[in-house]
């Protein structure tokens, strides 16, 4: 299955087998083959040429539910419009702020048209003022037409989709993917190198779509290999996470991707009698990605549900991002991840992976693998070179699988693509060939010369009593001439008196690694905001902290401003 | 018999909101999920889930957002399980 194919190719090919998705929703299963939804796609499809839009028009599609949103993206690509994929309104959000956010990707990127659920129709109806290029608001419900004749089929060098990921580090980007991108990555995922795919699989999901491990991963891996997939509701999974498990189990699923988080929910939160005739023995391939990858979770899970029949050499701990449609490494199947205990300080200060000393501070580290096939991996250093074995430096790639660009950015993309190769921002070292990733480039806080990284600061910070779990932020403030001020914004969660937690958190990092913090800052919940990913959004957070817009108490500045 | 019933929901509604929080908080009834007991989304997915389980109902997540204070989860709670059809479960 090494052939490239556009979207509407591999649809066309996967409606020729008998297999398709299952969508499971509030315990319901209901199973659509691919021809089945290749014929809704069709009516979509009829239904959008009907509405106006033309080759080439971008048609933001925000859409919670699976199935309507997978034949809503088949059907703008089969019509040769351009599908973009936007995240829904949380659960428990506040829908004023989602609108506001949303006309901003929608105006950057000139959407034409929003195809979203008929709940959502009056809210983007509202948002059209602010949005010149949108014309047309339209309800998911209402696009069956008669089936279109494809008349506009897009090429492989034609947009597949964009996807607007909020990245980390900024403002929400849009990456374009070309459907000889998308194929090359799904053929290298589905390949020998990656899960092995064979006519035995079938995955099973509860990732939301608009996520690029949902989306390509679970839901376009299986089209591509005419394989089924089971998908399940984000929601159904983090309300009881032993759905997860039963679903896999009951549907026999060989294939299942999550975040490293939601793996540490399963231990947390699965009850013995909910593994009651649950056997895992089935889970051949437990991916695990999207997000750094904790050593002691994937242990943790692999002890607790080693009696319903996981394997941990099952894990498949792997690296990717967007920009490179998902996967950038694999590490060889069936073998328990293999980790590095390194030394904290030389990981941080000297740029270097050297194995922990006894009783020294360590951080443990999982391999993610080696690049895939036709595609290379370069790990460069502060000075543009290429880094030595076991030297930290930035993670670039290049391949088939490096994105078009950002959609309607040209500047962003050329700082981001040079010459051919994806400045990914992430930080990692190479280690026998295979990636070990420790962090993002960007964030890293400088301090006398000594380098942290805000996620170890953010880490060792979470676990104190009184802060929110996982609302923490630590950054760097440049001063000129001087040393960087540390700052660590914290959403308290009321439990423990401001003075005493900010100074619990500067005792923490004083301990941990003999940093001084400047300014604890502790703000309402709410504000910091995170990722689709679950990632918090530092920049944006620290940026906001410059402009003074933080809305909250610095409890003690510590009369050091000199 | 109305007062007991009611006392019986507050305290189960007010211990499932301790365990899972996994940090000691002293719960009342006008503490906001969010703002005073720093509950994130996740965790009220979790609360509700145990709600559930405990009290024999099915709360419908469309509600979910309008929900801030422990005594609206606990008015919530009562309702349902008051509409609650058929024999009581032990």
């Amino acid at each position: 299955m090494n052939r490239l194919r556009t979207l509407p190719e591999a649809l066309g090919e996967a409606a020729r087998s008998a297999e398709g998705y299952t969508f499971v929703a509030d315990g319901v299963d209901r199973r659509q083959t691919y021809a089945e939804l290749q014929a809704s796609a069709f009516r979509v499809a009829r239904a959008l040429r009907e509405a106006g839009l033309r080759r080439g028009d971008l048609v933001a599609l925000v859409i919670a539910d699976a199935e309507q949103f997978l034949t809503a993206l088949f059907g703008a690509s089969i019509a040769g419009v351009v599908p973009a994929s936007l995240y829904p309104p949380a659960t428990a959000g506040d829908l004023s702020r989602y609108f506001t956010l949303t006309a901003g990707i929608l105006r950057t990127a000139g959407a034409r048209a929003v195809v979203t659920s008929a709940a959502l129709t009056s809210g983007f109806e509202a948002v059209r003022t602010s949005c010149p290029e949108l014309a047309l608001v339209l309800s998911r419900e209402d696009l069956v037409a008669p089936p279109l004749e494809p008349d506009a089929l897009p090429s492989l060098d034609d947009i597949a989709f964009v996807q607007f990921t909020s990245g980390s580090t900024s403002a929400p980007k849009g990456v374009a993917l070309s459907h000889r991108n998308l194929s090359a990555n799904v053929n290298a995922i589905n390949g020998p190198a990656g899960l092995g795919t064979t006519a035995d699989d079938s995955g099973v999901s509860w990732l939301p779509l608009y996520h690029d491990m949902g989306l390509v991963g679970m839901a376009l891996g299986a089209l591509y290999s005419a394989r089924p997939s089971v998908l399940l509701s984000p929601q159904a999974f983090v309300k009881r996470p032993a759905e997860w498990l039963k679903a896999i189990s009951h549907y026999r699923g060989t294939v299942s991707f999550a975040p490293s988080f939601a793996y540490d929910l399963a231990v947390r939160r699965v009850r013995e009698r909910d593994l009651e005739g649950v056997d895992l023995s089935c889970w051949r391939v437990a991916g695990c990605g999207a997000e750094p990858i904790h050593a002691a979770t994937l242990a943790a899970f692999a002890e607790r549900f080693a009696l319903v029949g996981f394997r941990a050499a099952s894990f498949l701990p792997c690296y990717g991002l967007a920009e490179h449609v998902l996967a950038a490494t694999f590490p060889p199947r069936d073998r328990a991840p293999r980790v590095q205990h390194l030394s904290a300080s030389q990981l941080t200060e000297g740029r270097q992976a050297t194995a922990a000393q006894a009783g020294e501070q360590s951080v443990t580290l999982v391999s993610c693998g080696r690049a895939l096939p036709g595609h290379e991996i370069r790990i460069v250093g502060a000075d543009g070179r290429e880094a030595q074995e076991g030297e930290v430096g930035e993670i670039t790639l290049a391949g088939p699988s490096v994105m078009l660009g950002y959609y309607r950015d040209a500047e962003l993309t050329a700082e981001t693509i040079r010459c051919g190769w994806l400045h990914t921002g992430d930080l990692g070292y190479l280690s026998e060939g295979e990636l070990f990733v420790c962090g993002r480039a960007k964030d890293v806080i400088i301090v006398n010369g000594r380098k942290y990284h805000p996620q170890d600061l953010e880490w060792a910070v979470f676990g104190i009593m009184g802060v929110r779990r996982g609302r923490v932020v630590a950054f760097g403030i440049g001063e000129q001439g001087a040393s960087e001020r540390v700052v660590i914004v914290v959403e308290p969660s009321g439990t423990a008196a401001a003075d005493v937690l900010a100074d619990t958190i500067r005792r923490c990092i004083s301990d941990a690694f003999g940093l001084y913090v400047d300014e604890v800052v502790l703000v309402p919940s709410g504000t910091i905001g995170r990722t689709t990913s679950g990632k918090v959004q530092r920049a944006a957070t620290r940026a906001r902290y410059q402009r003074g817009a933080l809305i909250g108490r610095a409890t003690d500045e510590a009369g050091l401003h000199a | 018999m109305q007062q007991p019933a009611s006392t019986q929901i507050e305290d189960g509604v007010i211990d499932v909101l301790k365990n899972v929080s996994r940090r000691p908080i002293e719960p009342t009834l006008e503490s906001d999920l969010v703002a005073d007991l720093g509950f994130d989304s996740l965790q009220i997915l979790e609360v509700i889930a145990e709600l559930e389980d405990r009290f024999d109902i099915s709360i419908p997540l469309n509600g979910v957002p309008a929900t801030r204070t422990v005594a609206q989860v606990v008015a919530q709670v009562a309702r349902l399980a008051d509409s609650r059809e058929g024999p009581p479960t032990e």
